[in-house]
């Protein structure tokens, strides 16, 4: 059987791997995927999380989280589009696509 | 007796590696016992027939492919918002049809908006 | 609840939107010359003041989605107010290449800010939160021409949505928790459920976008960077819209959502909850802050990290708790809102005529052209907290207002870290004063060019109001403490 923690679980595991990508990946179009990755975890605990919270009286799922997650899916898209958009500008203007050759404003 | 409810997903995963990698040993294993290796210039090409391939393998993408990408993006995560309400759309009331209608005018703007500066425009 | 009554009580919004989809459609026309478009952005946000002060009293909407009170419509005011002077900012700004989509998207992020304010429900929140960060992202990295534009506008990015992630993640876990993302049904929840470790993270996960969003240190790192690199009117709007929307709706999760996990922060008797955390982050926005600030010769820099520091100070107000705590935070943070776009103006205009924003193009500006010397004298005493500015007064209503919180005067650690950190602020302020009043002009200043008008009729209203508030600071104070009853 399948309980809430499993779901949970898998959701901290990708949540973590994609904090990972972020933290350590130098490319930015792959620190992007892991950004994606972060917020599917979302998705993920939260879709788990309406399904197991069962409403008594008409014993349907409490489907709040599961319109929230409609929501998350469009924020994702524009934030992709938003940072490719972002990729393109920097690569005009640097011939770079890495975050080590970020390094022009500093103290 | 009472299977697992994940079993035939199991049988599943069994079947779909066999598939592919029971040709390649049987193949393998043609090659190893009846073919004599008789390497040449024809046979040593990345394809036997068709075209020669031409510049390295990791090229960069231009950036033209980002700008479709990103307009696709858009209008594909669209349809998360049309699908429900297609389905529920036979009980809602005008206002929500009113509503669509507005938010996919939203959409229709920016589109008119990336046509008007060229961004659909192949940039030679 | 009828569709009508939804677009009538999300007017204000809806014309926002409405301005910004004719500005980009006449931008596309060649007729969308700057003064018509910028004309029609001033009308459309004008228009909009009017539509909220015709909202009704008290509404509330689908669980709090969008929430009609007084306090919602003053800060949609000020939100709009503030949109108001970045677009004057912007008219004369010569590197913005697209103009028309410029000014779009900054309204864009104010319809961001206004959602933020107006509502009380997570999804809200982090949709207002989405929507302002993606447009400030995009006005960070408009300049094509400026090398640090696009690196400033990735790096905010890259550090934006990271944060944003983890808000994310936290509100999911808040949600599966309680059981609604409604905050009035939130703190029904938290107060009968006890205290478990993944209510702990979600919250924790959940204050981090916005700590990001105040600048808090450690949460710091794209604020210089940002202030530095963005355009003028991008770094303002950055620095006075986005901060005020934030502390609004920080303010109202702590206090209304999470309000059963406070916790105790009073030096003799720690308890675990927000409250050590936030003071933890003031703390150390109030010391890295005014530090780091000392060593910097960009006043755009510097005035970044003492963004940082004033982010720490207004926390100040959210720790208190109280009624008294929450006003002094708005009030504080508005007025720090309006003083940072003042001073944005004139590093604007001295940016215009000497080509840069270091300290020593600031040289001489009291030969030059001493009305606006005077005017960036009024804006950094007001920040450094001198009376009779309001910046004088808003320190020291939060400060008292700390200071009697809790039992015991729990918080005297705190006030006493920031006054510390107020007199270290004082240093820095004056040594641009003496840059500006003391120093010999360079030699670099090219003859002065006509000024834009707007800039310079903006930043001495700006100015007027700061000290207009900090003299008689009984009005705002009123409406703001009325808002809250």
């Amino acid at each position: 059987m399948i309980t809430l923690g499993n779901y949970l679980t898998v959701s901290a595991m990708l949540f973590t791997i994609g904090f990972a990508g972020v933290m350590l990946r130098r490319n930015i179009v792959i620190i992007l995927m892991s950004l994606e990755l972060m917020l599917n975890a979302a998705n993920l605990s939260l879709v788990a999380f309406s399904r197991f919270h069962v409403d008594l009286r008409t014993s349907l799922p409490n489907y709040n989280a599961q319109v929230f997650v409609f929501f998350i899916i469009t924020v994702a898209a524009a934030e992709v589009a938003v940072g490719l958009a972002l990729i393109v500008a920097l690569y005009r203007a640097r011939r770079t696509t890495h975050v080590e050759d970020l390094t022009t404003l500093k103290f | 007796m009472s299977l697992h409810p994940y079993f035939e997903i199991v049988v599943f995963v069994g079947v779909a590696l066999i598939f592919p990698v029971m040709p390649l040993i049987l193949a393998w294993m043609w090659r190893r016992f009846f073919q004599p290796p008789k390497p040449g210039a024809a046979k040593n090409a990345t394809y036997e027939c068709g075209m020669e391939s031409l510049g390295e393998a990791q090229i960069q993408f231009r950036s033209q492919y980002y700008l479709y990408a990103i307009i696709f993006l858009i209008f594909d995560v669209e349809a998360v918002f049309l699908v429900p309400f297609a389905v529920a759309f036979t009980g809602l009331p005008v206002g929500a049809f009113l509503s669509i209608l507005v938010f996919l005018l939203l959409l229709i703007e920016g589109l008119v908006w990336a046509w008007g500066k060229g961004c659909l425009n192949w940039a030679k | 609840m009828s569709y009508f009554d939804l677009l009538r009580l999300a007017w204000p919004e809806a014309s926002i939107v409405l301005t910004a989809l004719v500005v980009l459609a006449i931008g596309l026309t060649n007729r969308g010359t700057r003064p018509a478009i910028t004309l029609l952005a001033m009308v459309g946000i004008a228009l909009a003041i009017k539509n909220v002060l015709r909202l009704p009293h008290d509404a509330i909407l689908f669980n709090g989605m969008l929430v009609i009170s007084p306090l919602t419509s003053l800060f949609k005011i000020v939100s709009l107010a503030l949109a108001f002077f970045t677009v004057a900012l912007a008219q004369s700004e010569s590197s913005l290449r697209h103009y028309a989509e410029y000014i779009a998207i900054l309204l864009l992020a104010c319809v961001g800010l206004m959602l933020l304010v107006g509502s009380e429900e997570l999804l809200t929140i982090f949709i207002g939160l989405e929507l302002l960060g993606l447009s400030l992202y995009v006005l960070t990295a408009f300049d094509k021409i400026d090398i640090y534009s696009a690196e400033a506008g990735l790096k905010y990015f890259l550090f934006g949505s990271t944060a944003s992630a983890f808000t994310l993640f936290g509100i999911s876990l808040v949600y599966g928790m309680a059981g609604s993302t409604s905050l009035a049904v939130l703190a029904q929840k938290l107060s009968v459920t006890n205290a478990q470790p993944l209510l702990a993270a979600g919250i924790v996960m959940t204050l981090i976008g916005f700590a990001f969003k105040i600048a808090a240190a450690p949460f710091h790192l794209w604020a210089p960077d940002v202030y530095q690199g963005a355009p003028i009117p991008s770094a303002a709007f950055i620095a006075s819209g986005s901060k005020v929307a934030s502390f609004v709706v920080l303010g109202k999760i702590l206090l209304v959502g999470f309000d059963s996990a406070r916790g105790s922060s009073d030096w003799h008797a720690m308890i675990a909850g927000w409250s050590p955390i936030i003071s933890l982050l003031a703390a150390m926005s109030i010391l890295l802050g005014n530090f780091v600030a000392l060593a910097q010769t960009n006043v755009r820099r510097l005035l970044a990290y003492s963004a940082v520091a004033h982010g720490g100070y207004t926390l100040l107000g959210l720790l208190a708790g109280d009624r008294d705590g929450f006003s002094a935070t708005l009030f504080y943070t508005t007025i720090y809102a309006l003083t940072l776009l003042g001073a944005f103006g004139v590093i604007a205009l001295v940016r215009r005529e000497t080509g840069g924003d270091d300290l020593q193009n600031f040289a001489g500006l009291g030969q030059r052209s001493p009305l606006l010397a005077v005017c960036m004298s009024i804006f950094l005493l007001s920040l450094a907290g001198l009376p009779p500015l309001a910046g004088f007064f808003g320190k020291f209503y939060l400060f008292s207002s700390a200071f009697r919180a809790g039992a015991n005067h729990g918080l005297l650690w705190l006030v006493a870290l920031a006054l510390f950190g107020s007199l270290i602020s004082l240093y820095y302020y004056l040594i641009v004063l003496k840059v500006i009043f003391l120093d010999e002009r360079s030699t670099t200043a090219t003859a002065p060019a006509a000024r834009p008008m707007l800039v310079e009729v903006a930043t001495g209203v700006l100015a007027a109001l700061v000290l207009l508030f900090g003299v008689d600071p009984s009005g705002l104070v009123a409406r703001i403490v009325a808002a809250l009853a």
